[in-house]
């Protein structure tokens, strides 16, 4: 089970993805409604996984991820935003994001993209335990 | 594209909104569009809807685009976007807000390319007009509508800009 901090400033959107991810099995972290809120409880509440609207008042998603990767390199990150905002994707997955997801979101577009972190992660912690066995021999 | 070729709100900007407009509220709010043969109208002046909300493209293409809908209808996308779940009702008005920017947000951030490179364009988060009026035509503005009718009430689409997007030898006109 992942804890999930929820960072986006649409009201609806927030409640959207809050039932998403209970429905899913995983529990919500917190939620924040702007980026530099999204640092605060970053740290405050050490998620494991954080669902960052891009276009929000006071603090961008992409500067929250920048910030954030300053004193946490471990949470993963998915940027949620709309069909033809690929730059500012792009910006987000330099700036240290692991994944997207475009609006209209719904239950399975949330569940494909942690799957797709966490399909990633399995790998990585799959290699590793391989590469401990090959140096154990 | 324009007729004449030159790039204008109506046609680079508002048309690719009406047709995106229309299949989000069939297909992802099953809501359904009485008529897709959409008239746009270039005004002096606008009554906007009460319930409207509003959001600025940025970088090299500057406007304002706006979406109002019917009581009946922003009902209906709130219900869809509700999916079912009962909501307390003094959160009504506040989800109902959240809605409408979230419509507008969604909509602009799907429907526009920058008309000349296709690149993103930039936008503002969105803002709601609370008990809307109408629009004025400046001297140097343009204004651009349409009218979305469903089968609960209309969702007015406004875009507001510069006379020309862009001047004769393509380049961007200063704003």
């Amino acid at each position: 089970m992942l804890h999930i901090l929820v960072v986006d400033d649409s009201l609806i959107i927030r409640k959207n993805i809050k039932k998403y991810i209970t429905n899913l099995g995983h529990a919500i972290a917190g939620e924040a409604k702007n980026g530099s809120m999204a640092i605060e409880q970053c740290k405050e509440l050490n998620p494991d996984l954080i669902t960052m609207d891009i276009t929000m008042p006071d603090m961008d998603g992409i500067e929250a991820v920048k910030q954030i990767r300053e004193f946490n390199k471990e949470v993963n990150i998915i940027m949620v935003t709309s069909h033809g905002q690929e730059e500012m994707v792009v910006s987000a997955l330099k700036a240290g994001a692991q994944g997207y997801l475009l609006k209209p979101i719904n239950e399975e577009k949330l569940a494909q993209a942690i799957a797709n972190i966490y399909e990633d992660y399995t790998q990585e912690l799959d290699d590793e335990l391989l590469d401990d066995e090959f140096l154990d021999d | 594209m324009h007729q004449d070729n030159t790039p204008s709100l109506e046609h680079e900007i508002l048309s690719p909104l009406i047709q995106r407009s229309i299949s989000f509220l069939k297909e992802d709010l099953a809501i359904q569009v009485i008529s897709e043969n959409i008239d746009i109208i270039l005004p002096n002046k606008i009554k906007l809807k009460k319930n409207t909300a509003m959001l600025g493209t940025g970088g090299n293409v500057q406007v304002l685009i706006s979406m109002g809908y019917d009581d009946a209808l922003l009902a209906q996308v709130v219900e869809a976007f509700l999916e079912g779940e009962a909501i307390e009702e003094d959160e009504r008005e506040e989800i109902q807000e959240s809605v409408s920017c979230e419509v507008v947000n969604t909509i602009v951030g799907n429907a526009l390319k920058n008309p000349l490179d296709g690149t993103t364009l930039s936008i503002t988060p969105p803002i709601l007009i609370s008990e809307a009026k109408s629009l004025f035509k400046q001297k140097s503005s343009q204004i651009a509508a349409a009218t979305i009718t469903t089968e609960f009430g209309e969702m007015l689409v406004t875009v507001v800009g510069p006379k020309e997007l862009f001047s004769q030898t393509f380049n961007f006109k200063e704003l």
